[in-house]
C-alpha cells in the first residue's frame, strides 16, 4: 500500500542518513558523498513536516563534505552553494551568508562582496524576524568589506600623500565606501548583540572623519546599554578611545571601575592598579589595593609577577609608612582562611622557585607580611634565596623580619 | 587572563528560547556560523578570516579496528538492568494507546499483582487470619452448620484461574461471581489502604520509566585518570568503580603504552554503595578523588608518587540522594556537593560542611527535574550551580547576596524549545574561565567573563544526552580536545577547539566518532548463539565513564580513551597524531578517491556522472537489502525479548542492529596484540559467567513448602560414603554428564548394615512420603491431625490392621525396627545435636546397583533402605516414581541451611504443601502442636 510504502522510504531514507552521519563522523568523506548522491533521491518525495527537511541537511552535509574533501574545489563548491541557493527560499539568505564566510575564509574576498551584495537585493514577500536578523548581518558584512577597502584605499591615499601627489578619484571611492559602511555598520549595531568587529570598523571610520561626538556616543551605548551583555571589550574600546583623545584620569578611572566590577580578572586591571597607586587620594590607593587583591584571587593570576609586584609594592609601601595597615588587614580578612593554602602552600614555594625566582621573591615578600616570617612559604624561598646567595633574597629577609610587627597588628 | 580583542559577531536577545524544534540529524554539519578578522598584525596588505567553526584541527586517527578491553572482565555476571519490557503495559491496550498516540502505558495492576502475589502476608495477613475459618478452598460440600458462618471460594478461584488464562482476550468480561466478590471486600480486604498502595506503586512506576528514559544519577561519569606527576613519565592511575554492585573502588596503576597495561594489583575499597561518580583533580601535586554513590560521598587522598597508597579521608552522608560531586581543582580538599533537595553544599575536609543554597525550585524557569550540579570556576571563592534551567556563580563568602548568572536555556544563548541542560564542566586546565556546558541538542563554551553569551556552540548531533565530558588541554598554540560520551547508546564524540585568551574560541577540525565498546563485538571470534547474545548484552551495556591520558612517545602523542561500562568493564582505544604533520584536511580519507568517482553535485537532481547508472542500481539493490536485514535483525530481537520495540525508547533496536547492520568498510582487522586481549577476555568473561542454571532442569517442585530441611535432614550425618557419592553425582548434574562406573569400596562396613532398618518403622517422614506417592496422603494427614476420637480411634485400627499385615510379611526386620527407632526418637525428643546412629540421609546412588528383589535382611545393598527400589516397591510406590522420588530427595537433601528456623521449633507450618491449601486452620494449628507428640504413638505397641 502507499502508506506502507512511504513509511518505507522514510525508513530507508533514515538509515542512508545515518550512513552518511556515520562516515562524516569517521572522516570518510568520499564515502559519505557517495551515500549522499543517494540520499538526494529524499528530495523528490519529501512527506517530512519536520523542524528540519531534507534540503536543509543536504545542503550542511554537502557543504560540509565539500570542504573536507580531497578532491573538491572552490569551482564545485561554488556551483553546489548556487543550487541549494535554489532549494529553499526560507534559507536563501543563511546560504548566502555562509557561502560568504566560506569565501571570505578562503581569502576570496570580492567574490563574497558580490555574494553579499547580491544577497542583499534579494525580495521575497515578507521576512521572517530570523531573515531579518540574517538580513542585518549579510549588510553589515557588507559594510565590513566597505571598511576593508576604505581603509586599504586610504593606506594608498597616505603613502602617496606622503609622496606629494594626490589622486582624487582614489580619494572619491574612499570616501563613498566610507558612507557605504558606515550606513550598514551603524544599522547593526544598534541591535543588541556583540558587535566587537563592528564598532570597532565604526569608530575607527568616525575617528578619522573626526566625528568623535559620534564615536563617544556610540562606544557608551555598546558599553552601557543594558540590553546589551555585559562585554568587557565595550568597556576596553571606551577605555582606549577615551586614552587616545587624553580624557582626564578621572574619566579613565571611571571606565576602569566599571570593567572591574564586571570582570575583576580583566588584564588591564594592572593599569588600573598602577594608576590608582600614583594618584594622591587615599580612596584611590585603597581602591587599588582592593584591586589587585581580587584580581590575585583568580586562578589565572596565580602566577602572574606583573601582579604580585603591584601587591608586593604597594604592602611594602604601607608597611613602611606604617599607616593604613588596616586596609591589609581588611583585605586579608576575607582572604585568610584560603589564601594560604592557594598561594603560599609550601609545594607552591618548591615549584615558583625552581621556575620563576623573581615570581617567588615577590610571593616570598608578601607572604612574609601577611602571613608572619615563620609562614611556609616565607621560610622556603628566603632559605634557598639565601643559600643561592641572591642578594635580593637577604634583602627580603631583612625586610620582614623588620617589619614583623606589620604582620602581629594584620592578623590580630 | 587576557581577553580576546574581538569576539565573534552574534545577536543577543532575552527571554524564553525562540527557535522550535527538536534533535536535528545534521545540524551540526556545514556552518561556519561566523567569521572574524584573523590577527591584526598585517591588516593593509590582505585581510584574513577566521571562521568560528569549521577551522583546520589536529588530526586523530583511531590507531587500531575497535576498542580493546583494557581489563581483565568485572569479576561477575552482569544482571541486566530494568528494560522498558518489564514495566510496559503489553497487549490490546497498548496497541490501542498507540493508534492514540499517547505514549507509553506502564503496566500497572502486574506490579500490583506481583506486590499480592509476592507478600501476600502483608498484603492480606491479618484479614487472611480472621477470614480463615470462613473461607472454605475445599471441593467437598460444606455441611449444614458451618454453611452459616462460611462460604466455599472454590469456584472463585477457579474463575480467576481462567481469567489468568484468557488474559489478553479482548473479550473477557469479568464473571459476575468476581465482580459481586471484589465490590464487597474492595474496601476492607487490603492490609494496605488500596489507594494509598497504588499511589505508591504508580508513583515508583513513573519514577522507574522516567529513569528509563533518561537516567541522570550517573552524570560526569565513574572513571577518573589520575596523570603521572611529570609529565615524561608514563605511569598513572586509573580509578574505577567494580564488583558485582559496582561498590567497590579500585585504584589501579597503568603503564602508558601502545595498549596501556595495569602494572601490579589494583588498591581496592569496598564501599556502602553502587558507585555513581568518580571526580578527581589534582591540588599541590597530589589528586584528590570524590566518590559519590546515593546516600553517601567519599573524599580519598592520592599522593603524587607512584606506589603511594591512597588514603581515604572522610565521608559524609546525605538524607536525599546526592546528584553531584565535583573537587576542587584549586584547593586541597575542598568539594562541592549537592542534593536532589536542591541543597549545594561546599564541603571542606577541614571545615566540614557548608550550605549555600537550598532551593526545591529551579533557578530561571519551572522544571520538574530535582537534579543539581555544582563545580568550582576561576575564583576559588566562587562556586557554579547548576540545574536544568541554567547556571549560576554564587561566592561561597556570601552565596545569598553575591552571584551572577552563568547561563540561562533561553534566548541568550539561542536555545531550543525543550532544551536542558544535561552536563556542565569546568574547563578550568585549558583556560582558567572557561566552562562546557552541554544540552541534549548542543554543546556549549561559556567565559565567566561574558556571562550568558556562549563563545561557542555546537549542535553535536548525539541520539542520546551526552552525560560524560573529558577535557585534555592542549599545550599553547595547539586545541584543546574534548571527549563527549553517552550512556546508553555509548556515543563517544572528539571535538577540538581553541582560543579564549589571545583570540576568540573556535572549533577546529570535524568532530571524530570514536569507537563505542559495542562495536569491538564484530571483531571477536564467531561465537555460538547463545554465548552471542551474552557478549552482545554485556557489550551493550551502557555507558558509566569516561576518561583520557595523554601520552607523548617521541614526536609522536597518542590520547589514550578508556571507557567503562555499568556492567564494570573498561575499555580502551588509542588515538594518534603525528605532531610534524602539516595539517592537511584531507588526511581523513583513507583511500584517495579514483578520479572518476568524485562526488561531482553539477547536476544533484540527475544521477551522478561519476557512478554509472549499473553501479547506482547495484548499490541501491544493496542498500535496500541491508535495510531489510537490519529490518530482520530488530524482528529477531523483538521475538526473543517478547516485544522490545517500545515508542519511547527507539535508540534500544538501533544499538543491537549497529554492529551488523551498518555496510561500512569494515575498517580493518584488530592487530594482533588487541585479538589477543579479546581472547583472553572473552576466556575470562566465559568463566566469570557460567551459564546460569538453565530452565531445562527437571521441573522440580519447591521442596521449602513441602517438607522443612529439618525434616528432610534426617538424624544421621553421612557417612564418608555417602558424602563421596553426594560429591560425585553432583558434580555429574554440574556438568550435565553421567556417572560412568561407579565403585563403592569394598567391604561394608557392618553399622551401615545396621542403618539400613529403622526406615522401615514408621518414621513420620517416610510414613507420610510413602502416603503421599501412594496417593492416600489425605488419609494419613486425617489420621494425624485428627481431632475428633471417633475418627482418631478408626484410624488408629485401621493402621494396626495394616501393621498387621505389613509385619507378617516381613518379620524379621520388624524386630529391628522397633528398638532402633526408639532409640533415634530419643534422641530426637531430647534435641542433642546429630543422633549417632540413625542414618536415613538419602542416599543418591543409582539404583540400578542393589539387587532386585529378595527378602530386605538378604539385601544388604549399600543405598539406604528407605530408597531401594525394594522398599519403595514395598509401600506400594509405582514403578515409574521410585527413580523421581530417589532423585527428587538426593537434590533437596543438600539444600541450603536454613539459618532464620530456630533448631527447636515445630515449622511444620511449612510442610503444608501448597497443594493441600485446603486445610483449614484449625488443622494447622492443631498440627503444629500434634506434631511433636503424635511420634510417641508408634511405640505403644501397634
Amino acid at each position: 500500500s502507499s502508506h506502507e510504502h512511504k513509511l518505507n522510504f522514510k525508513k530507508s531514507k533514515e538509515v542512508c542518513l545515518t550512513y552518511i552521519q556515520d562516515a562524516m563522523l569517521q572522516k570518510q568523506w568520499k564515502r559519505a558523498a557517495e551515500f549522499l548522491t543517494f540520499y538526494i533521491e529524499s528530495l523528490e518525495k519529501d512527506f517530512s513536516t519536520e523542524y528540519m527537511g531534507p534540503s536543509e541537511m543536504i545542503w550542511r552535509i554537502g557543504t560540509e563534505i565539500l570542504c573536507h574533501h580531497s578532491h573538491s574545489s572552490m569551482k564545485e563548491f561554488n556551483s553546489f552553494i548556487e543550487q541549494m541557493k535554489t532549494l529553499g527560499v526560507k534559507r536563501y539568505l543563511k546560504v548566502c551568508l555562509e557561502h560568504a564566510f566560506h569565501l571570505l575564509c578562503n581569502g576570496l574576498i570580492d567574490e563574497a562582496y558580490q555574494n553579499l551584495s547580491l544577497a542583499e537585493s534579494w525580495r521575497f514577500g515578507e521576512q521572517t524576524a530570523i531573515q531579518d536578523k540574517e538580513m542585518k548581518l549579510i549588510q553589515a558584512y557588507r559594510g565590513l568589506l566597505d571598511y576593508y577597502s576604505w581603509s586599504k584605499q586610504k593606506t594608498i591615499l597616505l603613502e602617496h600623500g606622503q609622496d606629494g601627489f594626490e589622486d582624487l578619484s582614489v580619494e572619491q571611492e574612499m570616501h563613498s565606501c566610507f558612507r557605504k559602511a558606515a550606513v550598514n555598520l551603524r544599522e547593526i549595531i544598534k541591535i543588541p548583540g556583540v558587535w566587537d568587529l563592528f564598532v570597532k570598523c565604526y569608530v575607527d571610520l568616525l575617528e578619522f572623519y573626526g566625528d568623535h561626538n559620534e564615536a563617544r556616543q556610540v562606544l557608551n551605548e555598546y558599553a552601557y546599554n543594558s540590553k546589551f551583555p555585559a562585554n568587557p571589550n565595550a568597556h576596553v574600546y571606551l577605555y582606549r578611545f577615551l586614552k587616545r583623545h587624553g580624557e582626564s584620569k578621572k574619566s579613565l578611572i571611571s571606565a576602569l571601575k566599571i570593567l572591574h566590577d564586571i570582570v575583576p580578572s580583566h588584564e588591564l586591571m594592572i593599569d588600573f592598579n598602577t594608576m590608582l597607586q600614583k594618584s594622591k587620594k587615599r580612596k584611590k590607593r585603597r581602591l587599588g589595593l582592593e584591586v589587585i587583591f581580587a584580581a590575585l584571587d583568580y586562578a589565572g593570576w596565580k602566577e602572574n609577577v606583573k601582579a604580585w609586584s603591584c601587591l608586593a609594592r604597594q604592602v611594602k609601601q604601607i608597611v613602611i609608612s606604617e599607616k593604613h595597615l588596616d586596609w591589609i588587614k581588611q583585605e586579608w580578612n576575607s582572604r585568610r582562611d584560603w589564601w594560604p593554602a592557594f598561594h603560599f602552600s609550601r609545594y607552591l614555594a618548591k615549584r615558583n622557585w625552581q621556575d620563576n625566582e623573581s615570581l617567588s621573591c615577590e610571593k616570598a615578600l608578601v607572604a612574609g607580611i601577611l602571613l608572619g616570617k615563620d609562614c611556609k612559604y616565607f621560610k622556603y624561598v628566603s632559605h634557598q634565596g639565601c643559600k643561592a646567595r641572591v642578594k635580593r633574597f637577604r634583602i627580603l629577609k631583612k625586610f620582614v623580619n623588620k617589619y614583623n610587627p606589620a604582620y602581629l597588628s594584620i592578623s590580630g | 587572563m587576557e581577553f580576546p580583542a574581538a569576539l565573534f559577531p552574534s545577536y543577543f536577545g532575552a527571554g524564553p528560547p525562540r527557535e522550535e524544534g527538536g534533535p536535528a540529524p545534521a545540524a551540526g554539519w556545514g556552518e561556519h556560523g561566523q567569521v572574524l578578522e584573523a590577527g591584526t598584525g598585517r591588516r593593509q596588505a590582505e585581510t584574513a578570516f577566521v571562521p568560528r567553526r569549521g577551522g583546520t584541527g589536529e588530526s586523530w586517527e583511531p590507531a587500531d579496528a575497535a576498542a580493546v578491553p583494557f581489563l581483565p572482565p568485572n569479576a561477575s555476571c552482569w544482571v541486566p538492568l530494568l528494560a522498558p519490557q518489564d514495566i510496559l503495559y503489553r497487549g490490546v491496550l497498548r496497541r490501542k494507546l498507540r493508534a492514540g498516540k499517547s505514549g507509553a502505558a506502564l503496566d500497572f495492576t502486574k506490579q500490583l499483582g506481583h506486590f499480592f502475589v509476592d507478600h501476600p502476608e502483608d498484603a492480606f495477613g491479618s484479614l487472611g487470619q480472621l477470614l480463615h475459618k470462613n473461607f472454605y478452598l475445599g471441593n467437598s460440600k460444606l455441611r449444614r452448620q458451618a454453611r452459616d458462618s462460611t462460604i466455599r471460594m472454590t469456584a472463585l478461584m477457579e474463575e480467576i484461574d481462567r481469567l489468568e488464562a484468557r488474559r489478553g482476550c479482548p473479550r473477557q468480561h469479568l464473571a459476575s461471581r468476581l465482580r459481586w466478590f471484589s465490590h464487597l471486600c474492595r474496601d476492607w480486604l487490603f492490609e494496605v489502604p488500596l489507594g494509598l498502595l497504588a499511589d505508591c506503586v504508580h508513583e515508583e512506576l513513573l519514577l522507574q520509566w522516567a529513569g528509563l528514559l533518561f537516567d541522570d544519577s550517573p552524570t560526569a561519569g565513574a572513571l577518573a585518570w589520575l596523570p603521572p606527576e611529570d609529565v615524561g613519565a608514563c605511569t598513572g592511575r586509573l580509578v574505577y568503580p567494580g564488583g558485582q554492585a559496582m561498590n567497590h573502588l579500585y585504584f589501579q596503576d597503568v603503564v602508558l603504552e601502545e595498549l596501556p597495561r595495569a602494572r601490579g594489583s589494583p588498591a581496592q575499597f569496598e564501599l556502602n554503595g553502587r558507585i555513581r561518580q568518580v571526580a578527581a583533580a589534582r591540588v599541590d601535586g597530589e589528586d584528590f578523588v570524590g566518590v559519590r554513590s546515593d546516600y553517601y560521598c567519599g573524599v580519598w587522598r592520592v599522593p603524587g608518587r607512584t606506589g603511594a597508597a591512597p588514603t581515604p579521608l572522610q565521608v559524609i552522608r546525605t538524607g536525599v540522594p546526592a546528584s553531584c560531586l565535583t573537587v576542587s581543582p584549586h584547593l586541597p580538599g575542598e568539594l562541592a556537593v549537592c542534593t536532589q533537595s536542591g541543597a549545594v553544599y561546599l564541603w571542606s575536609i577541614e571545615t566540614g560542611l557548608q550550605r549555600l543554597r537550598h532551593d526545591p525550585q529551579t533557578m530561571f524557569f519551572r522544571d520538574h527535574s530535582p537534579w543539581r550540579w555544582s563545580d568550582f570556576t576561576a575564583h576559588p571563592r566562587v562556586l557554579s550551580c547548576a540545574d536544568r534551567t541554567g547556571l549560576q556563580c554564587l561566592d561561597t563568602r556570601a552565596p545569598e547576596r553575591c552571584h551572577f548568572d552563568l547561563f540561562k536555556v533561553g534566548e541568550e544563548a539561542g536555545c531550543q524549545q525543550g532544551e536542558r541542560v544535561v552536563l556542565p564542566l569546568y574547563l578550568g586546565r585549558a583556560h582558567p574561565s572557561q566552562h562546557l556546558v552541554t544540552t541534549q541538542f548542543s554543546v556549549y563554551v561559556l567565559d565567566e567573563r561574558l556571562p550568558l553569551v556562549p563563545v561557542l556552540k555546537w549542535a553535536h548531533m548525539m541520539k542520546a544526552p551526552p552525560l560524560f565530558a573529558h577535557l585534555t588541554p592542549g599545550g599553547p598554540g595547539r586545541s584543546h580536545k574534548v571527549l563527549l560520551g553517552a550512556s546508553r547508546t555509548q556515543e563517544l564524540m572528539l571535538l577540538q577547539y581553541r582560543g579564549g585568551s589571545r583570540s576568540a574560541c573556535q572549533l577546529v577540525g570535524p568532530p571524530q566518532k570514536l569507537h563505542s565498546i559495542a562495536g569491538c563485538l564484530q571483531h571477536l571470534p564467531a561465537q555460538l548463539p547463545h554465548r552471542h547474545r551474552l557478549l552482545q548484552q554485556r557489550l551493550g551495556a551502557p555507558a558509566a565513564g569516561l576518561a583520557a591520558a595523554l601520552w607523548e612517545d617521541g614526536p609522536r602523542e597518542s590520547l589514550l580513551v578508556f571507557q567503562l561500562s555499568e556492567a564494570g568493564d573498561v575499555f580502551c582505544q588509542r588515538l594518534t597524531h603525528e605532531a610534524v604533520q602539516p595539517p592537511a584536511p584531507t588526511s581523513g580519507d583513507e583511500a584517495p578517491a579514483a578520479p572518476g568517482s568524485s562526488p561531482l553535485f553539477e547536476a544533484p537532481a540527475s544521477s551522478p556522472p561519476g557512478l554509472g547508472s549499473e553501479e547506482e542500481e547495484e548499490e541501491e539493490e544493496e542498500e535496500e537489502q541491508t535495510f531489510y536485514l537490519s529490518n530482520l535483525e530488530v524482528i529477531i530481537n523483538e521475538e526473543e525479548e517478547e516485544d522490545a520495540g517500545t515508542p519511547a525508547v527507539p535508540e534500544e533496536a538501533e544499538l543491537t542492529q549497529e554492529p551488523c547492520a551498518s555496510p561500512q568498510p569494515s575498517l580493518a582487522v584488530p592487530s594482533p596484540a588487541a585479538a589477543l586481549r579479546y581472547r583472553r577476555w572473552l576466556k575470562a568473561l566465559y568463566k566469570v559467567c557460567r551459564e546460569p542454571p538453565r530452565q531445562a532442569w527437571p521441573p522440580t517442585l519447591s521442596q521449602k513448602r513441602l517438607f522443612t530441611r529439618k525434616e528432610l535432614e534426617a538424624p544421621a550425618g553421612p557417612s564418608t560414603l555417602h558424602w563421596q557419592a553426594r560429591q560425585r553425582l553432583r558434580q555429574a548434574m554440574r556438568e550435565g554428564g553421567r556417572i560412568q562406573r561407579w565403585d563403592p569400596p569394598g567391604p561394608q562396613p557392618p553399622a551401615l548394615l545396621q542403618t539400613l532398618e529403622p526406615a522401615w518403622g514408621p518414621d513420620p517422614l517416610s510414613a507420610r512420603l510413602t502416603a503421599a506417592w501412594s496417593g492416600d496422603w489425605w488419609q494419613w494427614w486425617e489420621e494425624r491431625s485428627s481431632f475428633n476420637m471417633a475418627q482418631k480411634q478408626r484410624a488408629l485400627r485401621e493402621r494396626r490392621r495394616r501393621q498387621k499385615r505389613a509385619r507378617g510379611r516381613r518379620s524379621l526386620s520388624a524386630s529391628f525396627t522397633s528398638s532402633l527407632t526408639y532409640q533415634s526418637e530419643l534422641s530426637e525428643v531430647s534435641d542433642a545435636a546429630p543422633p549417632p546412629v540413625s542414618p536415613s540421609r538419602p542416599p543418591v546412588l543409582p539404583g540400578e546397583g542393589s539387587p532386585p528383589g529378595g527378602s530386605p535382611p538378604a539385601s544388604p545393598a549399600p543405598d539406604e533402605a528407605l530408597l531401594s527400589s525394594q522398599s519403595l516397591r514395598c509401600r506400594g510406590i509405582p514403578k515409574e516414581r521410585r527413580k523421581t522420588l530417589r532423585d527428587y530427595l538426593a537434590v533437596w537433601a543438600e539444600g541450603p541451611p536454613e539459618p532464620t528456623e530456630p533448631p527447636g521449633s515445630p515449622a511444620s507450618q511449612l510442610c503444608i504443601p501448597s497443594s493441600q491449601s485446603q486445610l483449614s486452620s484449625a488443622s494447622q494449628s492443631q498440627l503444629s502442636s500434634a506434631s511433636q507428640p503424635r511420634r510417641k504413638r508408634p511405640r505403644m505397641g501397634f
